[in-house]
C-alpha cells in the first residue's frame, strides 16, 4: 500500500454547465486527520461522495485505501467507513437493529461481538434496545460513527461531523475523532465548517474555493506560515481572499 | 446473495413496524372478509326465498317443481376479489412507492450504498421483500376467506375448491407484487419522488379502472347500468340482431380488455372461483384450456415489472436524485 490513504489526480464533477470540482489533486498520507475547509457550495460534499463511490467523477482519477474509486469501487467501499451529513437511520428499528444490518451488509464476521465492541469504545453501550427515533442529534452521531466503523476500515469519511450538535456533543466527537485516528489507526478525511475545530483535531488541512483546492498543509505548518494571524479562522479568510504567506 | 437476504429482512422488519402499512393491510383484510360475509347473508336470504317458495307452492297442492337458485360457494369471493383487484393494487402502488421514498427521504441510501454490494442487490433485496410480504399477506387472507366461507357462509368444501382458491391466492399474489414492483420502479426512476407516485397513480387508473369500465360498458352480456345496449334500451334479441351487423365489434371490445392487466387477473381468477358462469363446476383442465393466456399475461406483466425494478433500482439511477 502507497504512503497516502488518499489522491486524487485531476479530479472533476460537472453537472451540466456546472464545474463542481475543477481537476481537483490532493494527497493525503496515511494515519492524518485531515480537514477540507471551504465555504457553502465550493464542492467538499461532492468530493466526500466521489470518494466514498457514491457518484462518479466526470473525469479523474482517485485511489483511496490502495483501490482505484472507478475500477474497485467494491474494494474502496471495504476499505473506508462513511459518516454523512445529518446521518439517518431507520427509527423503526432499534440501534441494535440498524447496526446488525448495516455489519452485516458489510459482510462483518460475529456481527454482534463487533457490535459490542465498538459500541464500548464509544461509550455507547445500554442503548441497543432502544429504537433509532427516540434518539438525540448527538446519539444519532454516535451511532452514525458506529455503523461507520464496524468493518474496521482504514479510511473514514466524516462530512460536517460536528453540524447540529451542542458544545458538549462537539467535544465528545473530537475527542472519539482522535482516538480513532491515534488507538485504531485510522486515517480521517473531514469536512467542516467549525475552523476551531480543525485547529484542536485536524493534522493537516485543505481550503476548496469553488471546486478548486486552493491550499493544502498540515496544521502546524499553515499557523507558523501566517504569524500575524490570530486564528485558523483569520488564516482561512485570507486564503480564501487569495492571499498567501 | 447475502446482501440481498440481509436487505430483504431489514425492509420486511421495518414493513412490519409501520403502523400506516398495518393499518392499511388490516383495512383491506376487513374489505374483503366483509365482503364474503356479506355474500354469504345473501346466498342465506336467496335459498331462504327459495325454501319459502317452494313451502308456498306445496301447501298451494301444486305439483310443479321450482328450479333451485345456482349457488356455489366460491362466488361468495366475487366482492372480495373486486376489493383486491382495485383497492389491493391501490395498496401495492402506495407500498412499492414508499418503499423507495422513504430510504431516498432518510437519506440511508447514501449509507446502504457506501457498502460494497451487488449493482442489483439492493433492488432485488427490496423486490424480494414486497414478494414475501404479499405472499404471507395474502396467503393468510386467503387462510381466513377460507375460514370465513366455511363457518360464516357454511360451504361445503371439497377438494377441488381448495386447489382452486389456492389457484385464485396465486393470481393475487402475482398481481399485487407487480402493482408494488411498477411503483417502486417509477419512484426509483423519477427525480422528484411525488413525481413517481402520480405516474404510478395514473398508470393505476388507467389499468385498473379505465380500461376495463370501457371494456364493460361496450360488454354486450354485462347490461350493466351505462352499458351500451343497457343505455340504449335494446334487449337481448334486438341486441344479438344489431350484433350481427358489426362482426369485429367483440374483438375490439376484446383487443381494448386485454390491454389491462387487471382484466386478465380478473378473468383467471373468476374462472377457477365459478364466478363466471361459463366456468362453473368445470374441470381445472377446462379452466385452463380457457384462460391460460390470462394466467401468461399476468405473468409477463410480472416479469416485466421484476425486470424494470431491479435496473430502476441500481446505485447509479437512485443517488443521482439524492439531493
Amino acid at each position: 500500500m502507497s504512503d497516502y490513504a488518499i489522491s486524487t489526480t485531476a479530479l472533476t464533477k460537472r453537472y451540466g454547465a456546472k464545474q463542481a470540482l475543477n481537476e481537483l489533486t490532493l494527497s493525503v498520507p496515511v494515519g492524518e486527520i485531515f480537514g477540507l475547509l471551504g465555504h457553502n457550495g465550493a464542492g467538499k460534499t461532492t468530493i466526500v461522495n466521489i470518494l466514498t463511490t457514491l457518484l462518479e467523477p466526470s473525469s479523474g482519477t482517485a485511489v483511496v485505501g490502495g483501490h482505484d474509486i472507478g475500477t474497485a469501487a467494491n474494494q474502496v467501499r471495504r476499505t473506508i467507513g462513511y459518516l454523512p451529513e445529518n446521518v439517518q437511520f431507520y427509527d423503526n428499528l432499534t440501534l441494535g437493529e440498524n447496526l446488525m444490518f448495516f455489519a452485516r451488509l458489510s459482510g462483518v464476521h460475529q456481527p454482534g461481538r463487533r457490535i459490542g465492541e465498538v459500541l464500548g469504545f464509544l461509550d455507547f453501550t445500554g442503548h441497543e434496545s432502544q429504537r433509532m427515533g427516540t434518539f438525540s442529534k448527538g446519539m444519532r452521531q454516535r451511532a452514525g460513527i458506529a455503523q461507520a466503523i464496524l468493518h474496521e476500515p482504514s479510511v473514514l469519511f466524516l462530512d460536517e461531523p460536528t453540524s447540529g450538535l451542542d458544545p458538549q456533543g462537539v467535544a465528545k466527537l473530537r475527542e472519539i475523532i482522535i482516538d480513532l485516528n491515534t488507538e485504531l489507526g485510522m486515517t480521517i478525511f473531514m469536512n467542516t465548517h467549525l475552523l476551531a475545530e480543525v485547529t484542536k483535531t485536524c493534522t493537516s488541512i485543505g481550503i476548496l474555493s469553488s471546486g478548486t483546492l486552493i491550499y493544502q498543509d498540515s496544521v502546524a505548518a499553515t499557523l507558523a506560515s501566517f504569524p500575524d494571524q490570530d486564528s485558523l479562522e483569520d488564516i482561512y479568510l485570507h486564503i480564501e481572499a487569495g492571499q498567501r504567506p | 446473495m447475502t446482501e440481498v437476504l440481509v436487505l430483504a429482512r431489514k425492509e420486511l422488519t421495518d414493513l412490519r413496524r409501520n403502523r400506516f402499512m398495518v393499518v392499511l393491510f388490516v383495512f383491506l383484510a376487513i374489505a374483503v372478509v366483509l365482503s364474503v360475509v356479506v355474500a354469504a347473508a345473501d346466498f342465506r336470504l336467496k335459498i331462504a326465498g327459495y325454501n319459502h317458495y317452494v313451502d308456498a307452492l306445496t301447501a298451494a297442492g301444486s305439483a310443479a317443481t321450482a328450479p333451485a337458485p345456482q349457488l356455489f360457494p366460491l362466488q361468495m369471493l366475487r366482492g372480495g376479489i373486486e376489493y383486491l383487484e382495485i383497492i389491493g393494487s391501490l395498496f401495492a402502488v402506495v407500498l412499492g412507492y414508499s418503499i423507495i421514498t422513504k430510504e431516498k427521504g432518510r437519506g440511508t441510501l447514501q449509507l446502504i450504498f457506501s457498502r460494497p454490494l451487488g449493482r442489483y442487490a439492493f433492488a432485488t433485496g427490496k423486490i424480494l421483500s414486497l414478494a414475501l410480504l404479499w405472499t404471507v399477506t395474502v396467503t393468510g387472507l386467503f387462510l381466513v376467506i377460507t375460514a370465513t366461507l366455511l363457518l360464516v357462509g357454511n360451504a361445503p368444501l371439497q377438494g377441488g375448491d381448495y386447489l382452486r382458491l389456492g389457484l385464485a391466492a396465486a393470481h393475487t399474489i402475482g398481481y399485487l407484487i407487480m402493482w408494488s414492483l411498477l411503483a417502486m420502479a417509477l419512484s426509483s426512476l423519477t427525480r422528484r419522488t411525488g413525481t413517481g407516485l402520480i405516474l404510478a397513480l395514473v398508470l393505476w387508473l388507467i389499468v385498473v379502472l379505465i380500461i376495463p369500465q370501457i371494456g364493460d360498458t361496450m360488454d354486450p352480456d354485462n347490461q350493466i347500468p351505462g352499458g351500451l345496449f343497457a343505455s340504449l334500451q335494446v334487449d337481448k334479441s334486438h341486441e344479438q340482431a344489431v350484433m350481427a351487423h358489426f362482426t369485429g365489434y367483440e374483438t375490439t371490445r376484446d383487443l381494448i380488455e386485454q390491454t389491462s392487466v387487471t382484466k386478465h387477473y380478473e378473468r383467471a381468477t373468476f374462472a377457477y372461483l365459478g364466478i363466471k358462469n361459463d366456468y362453473n363446476q368445470k374441470s381445472l383442465g377446462f379452466i385452463w384450456a380457457g384462460t391460460f393466456n390470462n394466467t401468461l399475461w399476468l405473468l409477463a406483466g410480472l416479469i416485466t415489472s421484476i425486470g424494470v425494478a431491479r435496473l430502476a433500482g441500481t446505485q447509479k439511477i437512485i443517488l443521482r436524485k439524492v439531493p
